[in-house]
């Protein structure tokens, strides 16, 4: 690429060369530069998209609300307030539990339907990909209004269980609850599951079961100790692809939360609208940032750990 | 459409190559990706149309018959389930026609300076308009112009299963912390109707509402009803399905949820209850950048007409403020609905609500969001 663009201002004119060649010769002697300016879009809307609205967050969060404007003296009184006050740790530990519970089914639930693509299907295989994903083909709200429909009180699974004589009354904790949010986040995120899983899980080298079959290994003894180590990647993957978006989520606890249901999103949206406190709002992103970043972080060194442990 | 039934047909059959299937995946993709596009023009050319900003349930064609008639298409709506989060929201930036807030709210949106008075002169049926609902305290804004036009007035009460809801005694607002039913009692989400339900069964003055003590004491049977609710909602429909599939015996709402429950025959009543019901007076008022001032004025003139008034009535069982919405009605009727022609009458046998500073409306706000989350 650097080869063909310097012989061609070589063979250039003698007007062009003069600055041409000089930024020729530049990119050619630092690989670096080469580097950075392949990644200048990327990083172009990185730095607008991401880093810019970040700092602005941070600068909020460290204002003061005042009426309706901003007291723009820089003080962490918000902090203060989102440490010592419980009704901010009792939502956040209540997100994390809710998505992290939803993290694991959904995960578990996944596994097995990659694993049935990845090992046991043999044609069609992008078909069967796109028949699991096809709960995606249908926007994020109407999912959540589905199952609002069958976890209801006059819903699928109450009138199917009356109807069947197995229940007199309707269940009533099936919607409104932290269960609804859960069932209804396991599936509106299976897709993010599945298609990770079965990446990790294709890419294992069938030789290397064969080779513990040889060895005297059973199919129990076989998956643990081959194919669920090599799948590791793809289920960090997953998890942090469905961990990290539920634990902000907000549209789902909304409408099938229940009062016993709210999540820390649901306090976040309220700071913007009602309640009218952006700078909390802010501080209470920054601070579910910063708890995802950590848990995150243990959750990469345990799984680390345990790799090496098996290694 | 038939195309892709026909493929999956071949498809269950054994029949349908993967490169034909794989071609269908690809026309499914396209119209997919186009969709969007073509809603988006459809959006555009009704761009010029002026906006309207309102409570969800509001957004229909029914109030906007002369609107319709001489634009071809309703306006676009815009709607919101609070009128402080609304307010929130303009503040934030967004740029509507006409937005729709309530009696106790509009002096603060006044102050807010979003706004701008709106020329009476320019309305064809404001000589209809009632003016007691008009003379409300912060509506005048100087010149024989007003900041809100009145349009819907009512009541937030108390709507109940007759069948499910075994009453002791009067009708009452304690029926709403009747622990008997808790798990099945529901209530509106937004502080501008709970809250104001709250005081008065607190038994707290409307005049001292802002008072420390009234606030603790609003506080204190707000939490304690909290545990007894089953779901807190601004969508009405929400409730109004709750009710109807008695997964609730008892829920706070608007006029309109009982009247329409009762249209499909489901036994429910809206309580008058002993201490009275919460009234308000709402209505139009114009953004000070509306794009489209022609047509804000054709939005609230079409809100005024008779025509809209009819609808709210029968339809919905709201008080209108055009007093000629009311002779097709008889007293016998309007007394049925909770309504008179005499606006006062109503607003005044209930509590009406008090304009609020901002400071209050905050605070009110961020405590009822704590107790609803359990605080």
């Amino acid at each position: 690429m650097a080869e063909t663009s310097l012989s061609k201002s070589r063979s250039g004119q003698a007007a062009a060369r003069a600055s041409g060649s000089r930024l020729t010769r530049l990119l050619n002697r630092s690989e670096t530069l080469r580097g950075y300016l392949l990644m200048a879009p990327t990083l172009l809307i990185m730095g607008i998209g991401i880093v810019v609205p970040f700092l602005i967050l941070l600068m909020i969060s460290l204002w003061t609300r005042q009426g309706f404007g901003f007291d723009t003296t820089l003080t962490l009184v918000n902090y203060a307030r989102a440490w010592s006050e419980p009704i901010y740790g009792t939502l956040l530990a209540r997100s994390f539990w809710i998505s992290g519970v939803a993290t694991v089914a959904t995960v578990a639930l996944c596994y097995p339907m990659a694993y049935y693509v990845a090992f046991h299907v043999h044609r069609n295989k992008m078909m069967w990909l796109i028949l699991m994903t096809l709960p995606f083909w249908t926007s994020y709200l109407l999912r959540v209004f589905a199952w609002k429909v069958i976890l209801g009180y006059e819903g699928v699974i109450n009138s199917g269980l009356s109807a069947a004589g197995l229940i007199e009354q309707p269940l009533a904790f099936l919607l409104y609850s932290p269960t609804a949010v859960i069932i209804t986040l396991a599936h509106a995120w299976a897709a993010f599951a599945i298609l990770p899983l079965y990446v990790s899980l294709e890419k294992i080298d069938k030789s290397l079961l064969e080779a513990a079959t040889d060895l005297g290994d059973g199919p129990v003894a076989r998956f643990f100790r081959i194919t669920l180590p090599l799948s590791m990647p793809g289920i960090i993957a997953a998890s942090f692809l469905i961990f990290i978006p539920t634990t902000g989520d907000y549209i789902t606890p909304a409408l099938l939360g229940g009062p016993d249901g709210t999540m820390i999103g649901n306090l976040i949206q309220i700071q913007f609208g009602a309640v009218n406190n952006w700078p909390m709002g802010a501080t209470l992103s920054i601070v579910l940032m910063l708890w995802i970043a950590a848990l995150a972080l243990v959750f990469l060194l345990i799984t680390r750990k345990m790799q090496e442990r098996i290694a | 459409m038939m195309d892709v039934v026909d493929q999956l047909g071949a498809l269950r059959a054994g029949a349908l190559s993967r490169r034909k299937f794989t071609k269908g995946l690809l026309a499914a993709g396209v119209a997919m990706t186009a969709m969007p596009l073509t809603g988006r023009r459809a959006i555009a050319a009704e761009g010029d149309q002026a906006t309207y900003f309102t409570w969800g349930g509001y957004d229909i064609p029914e109030l906007f018959g002369p609107y319709i008639a001489k634009n071809g298409v309703p306006p676009n709506f815009a709607t919101f389930g609070g009128s402080e989060e609304a307010l929130t929201k303009m503040r934030g930036g967004f740029v509507v026609d006409v937005s729709h807030p309530c009696n106790q709210a509009m002096p603060r949106w006044v102050q807010s300076g979003l706004f701008q008075p709106i020329d009476t002169s320019r309305l064809s049926n404001w000589g209809d308009v009632i003016p007691e609902l008009v003379d409300l305290p912060g509506n005048d804004a100087g010149d024989g112009k007003v900041w809100m036009s009145p349009f819907d007035w009512g009541q937030t009460s108390v709507t109940y299963r007759t069948d499910l809801f075994e009453l002791e005694g009067e009708e009452s607002w304690d029926m709403l912390w009747d622990a008997r039913y808790a798990g099945r009692l529901g209530s509106l989400a937004s502080g501008a109707d709970a809250w104001w339900c709250g005081a008065i069964k607190a038994g707290v003055d409307f005049a001292d509402i802002d008072s420390e003590g009234a606030f603790e004491k609003i506080a204190a049977v707000m939490r304690e009803q909290r545990p007894l609710i089953r779901t807190y909602t601004d969508d009405t429909t929400t409730l109004e399905q709750a009710l109807s599939a008695g997964e609730m015996v008892a829920s706070m709402t608007w006029n309109s949820s009982a009247v329409l429950l009762q249209s499909e025959g489901i036994p429910v009543k809206f309580a008058r209850p002993k201490e009275g019901a919460l009234t308000w007076v709402c209505g139009p008022m114009i953004h000070k950048d509306a794009p489209n001032l022609d047509r804000a004025y054709e939005v609230i003139d079409s809100l005024l007409s008779v025509e809209a008034g009819h609808f709210m009535i029968n339809d919905w069982g709201y008080g209108h403020s055009n007093a000629k919405a009311f002779d097709a009605f008889d007293a016998e009727t309007l007394a049925g609905l909770g309504l008179s022609k005499n606006p006062l009458d109503v607003l005044n046998a209930g509590h009406f609500q008090h304009p609020q500073t901002q400071e209050w409306e905050t605070r009110m706000n961020e405590t009822f969001e704590q107790i609803k989350a359990g605080f």
